[in-house]
């Protein structure tokens, strides 16, 4: 099976550098998900393992082999489009059997391998259909279909789920990962949904401006983020940062290069004023149905979030927030976690 | 009105609709009708009688086009250079376009502006030079030049760059997905970019070919054979000796050179049509 090598890659469009530097290896089954706000260059990191962009600097192994030069459908991937890319003027059978075609397998055991994946994908009864005549999930279906025929080792998925309405979505979404667990292969996927992320991930690998920021398990980075910016992105709502000297008295477990400390919506708890390690007046409380989400005002004139289960105080109540000192993030003046 | 249902204004709309078509549309098919009936008259009857049904069938007009002159051999040639123009036209552009629209190569600018500004030069002013250059070729009185001047002339760039703008249109990720999918890029210009552009090519094809079954100058210049003659050439040749047209050949030699018009018309139409609903990513 197969593992993946990303060395030293780098991508230029003319004399602006996308990827700047990528070091990663992807181990043989896992579940790799990219995550990074906008133009962050995802895509282009998916589409250089692809082999749809050229490797401007740097060595990418597939297996135990360097595929810097090699065309796209010998590498053993397989990449499901954003936009789904399929053909129009074929039925869904023949979009899917059309890697095969090319590549010259006979037609029984086209006939046979279309089949099969329409069978696990539950495409049997749209076969003779055009694209044209599916509904979104069901094209999403097809061009996985298309992908899993050709029985590649390493599947790439460029933000597959993000044109679908947010139920399917959800549907889709447990698909994939029964897909993964059935076919047990490496699989890099894109996406901007954070749930997306935390949920299909073994392991998630954050992106700012072409570096890798912090490469983990969902629970590491969302527990222990290694910065400030990962801290930031990863999770919903954000996390609240402070300056540590907003804070009266010193925190159970500060370490001493700590200059920022960070908590989690999720993490604060209300408490009566003057008990909590800050103190607050809250400015409005947004009812979401499982809880409300509190804005909340500190005495510094920042504005903090806390999620808050059961009955919200009204606006303008003074209150105290409180966290358990294992759920304080410390963050040194350069960005990086303290501690 | 307060009495009519939503239903019933539509047929009202409808019907007003039509017939104000049908009136708009008189003077373009009056001359074709008056055509079609006076291939059938005899020669004094096409100024004597305005009706539009022959008095007396002239069945003899449509034998005796193919005697005067060798008609069907012209038919043919007609025939074959538009296919001919029409086949090449048809797989330069799209190629041509298709490497202007997707590939990156060195003078791919300069390349498209020289080609532009050959357009901005009328017909004209090249038909001077073309010439001498088609008779130092010793291609006087061949069909050459009606294949290759429109093939690689302005109408020849015209087409590709209409096939160029639609190649651009196409959506990237389907090229790309042929690619992950085995595909050179040959392969994705023939099984994915043509097969798509389907509408284009058929627009390309009704163009070029009408151009070329009407092309009257260059066979006029470069043509004196009577048997290599084009049908327009020909159209142009049913006159008595005294170069009195004989109108009721000519309009019966007419009547039969718009069949293929109308024939590659309804073909390329359909195909339009039909593509039209496959076209696009999603629906
Ligand atoms: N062909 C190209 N030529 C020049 N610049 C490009 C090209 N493709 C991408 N870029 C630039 O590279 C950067 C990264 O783009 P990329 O599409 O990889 O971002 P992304 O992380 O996928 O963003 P999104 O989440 O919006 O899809 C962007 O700034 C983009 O403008
Ligand atoms: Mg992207």
């Amino acid at each position: 099976m197969t593992s993946l090598t990303l060395a030293g890659i780098r991508k230029r469009f003319g004399k602006v550098d996308v990827i700047r530097g990528v070091d990663l290896r992807v181990a043989d089954g896992e579940f790799v998900v990219f995550v990074g706000p906008s133009g962050c260059g995802k895509s282009t990191l998916l589409r250089m393992i692809a082999g749809l962009e050229d490797i401007s600097e740097g060595e990418l192994r597939i297996g135990d082999r360097i595929v810097n030069e090699v065309q796209p459908a010998k590498r053993g991937v397989a990449m499901v489009f954003q936009s789904y890319a399929l053909y129009p003027h074929l039925t869904v059978r023949d979009n899917m059997g059309f890697g095969l075609k090319v590549r010259g397998v006979p037609p029984h055991e086209r006939r046979q391998r279309v089949e099969a994946a329409a069978a696990t994908l539950k495409l049997d009864a749209l076969l003779q259909r055009f694209p044209r005549e599916l509904s979104g999930g069901q094209r999403q279906r097809v061009a996985i279909g298309r992908a899993i025929v050709g029985e590649p080792d390493v599947f790439l998925f460029d933000e597959p789920l993000s044109n679908l309405d947010a139920e399917l979505r959800v549907h889709m979404r447990s698909e994939i990962a029964s897909l993964h667990k059935r076919l047990g292969n490496t699989m890099i996927y894109v996406t901007h949904d954070q749930i997306e992320a935390m949920t299909l991930a073994d392991k998630i690998v954050v992106l700012r401006d072409g570096q890798v920021e912090q490469v983990g398990t969902p629970r590491q980075l969302y527990e222990r983020p290694g910065n400030l910016f990962v801290a930031q992105f990863i999770g919903s709502p954000k996390m609240n940062i402070l300056p540590i000297e907003a804070v009266a008295g010193k925190l159970p477990g500060q370490p001493k290069t700590a200059s920022l400390v960070g908590v989690r919506p999720e993490d604060l708890e209300l408490t009566e004023p003057g008990s909590g390690f800050v103190d607050a007046r809250i400015l409005i409380s947004e009812y979401t149905g499982a809880s409300s989400l509190l804005h909340v005002q500190l005495p510094s004139g920042q504005v903090f979030l806390v999620a808050h289960d059961g009955e919200a105080p009204p606006a303008d109540t003074s209150v105290g927030l409180a966290v358990e000192p294992g759920r304080l993030h410390f963050f040194a003046d350069s960005g990086r976690r303290a501690d | 009105m307060g009495g009519l249902t939503q239903k019933q204004l539509r047929i009202v709309n409808q019907v007003c609709w039509t017939l104000a078509l049908a009136v708009a549309a008189i003077p373009f098919v009056f001359p074709f009708l008056w055509m079609i009936s006076s291939g059938f008259k005899s020669a004094s009857e096409i100024f004597g009688s305005p009706s539009l049904v022959p008095r007396e069938w002239q069945w003899r007009n449509f034998v005796d086009v193919f005697t005067y002159q060798p008609f069907a051999r012209q038919y043919f040639n007609s025939l074959y250079i538009a296919l001919t123009v029409t086949a090449l036209t048809l797989v330069i552009s799209s190629l041509a376009g298709y490497a202007l629209a997707r590939l990156r190569f060195a003078g791919a600018g300069l390349i498209s502006l020289f080609l532009v500004s050959a357009l901005m030069v009328p017909e004209e002013v090249t038909m001077i030079p073309n010439f001498f250059l088609i008779k130092w070729a010793g291609l006087i009185d061949t069909h050459w030049p009606l294949i290759m001047l429109p093939v690689f002339g302005p109408q020849g760039i015209m087409a590709t760059f209409l096939m160029r703008q639609y190649f651009l249109a196409l959506p990237r990720e389907l090229e790309e997905a042929g690619k992950m999918d085995g595909l050179s890029r040959f392969g994705v210009w023939w099984r994915i970019a043509l097969p798509m552009s389907r509408p284009a090519l058929a627009a390309v094809a009704i163009i070029t070919f009408l151009n070329s079954w009407n092309l009257f100058l260059e066979p006029l210049i470069f043509i004196s054979s009577l048997e290599k003659f084009t049908l327009p050439l020909a159209l142009s040749n049913f006159t008595d000796p005294y170069g009195t047209p004989l109108w009721h050949l000519q309009l019966a030699a007419t009547t039969l050179a718009v069949l293929p018009i109308l024939i590659v018309y309804l073909i390329a139409q359909r195909q339009i049509i039909e593509s039209f609903a496959l076209s696009g990513v999603k629906g």
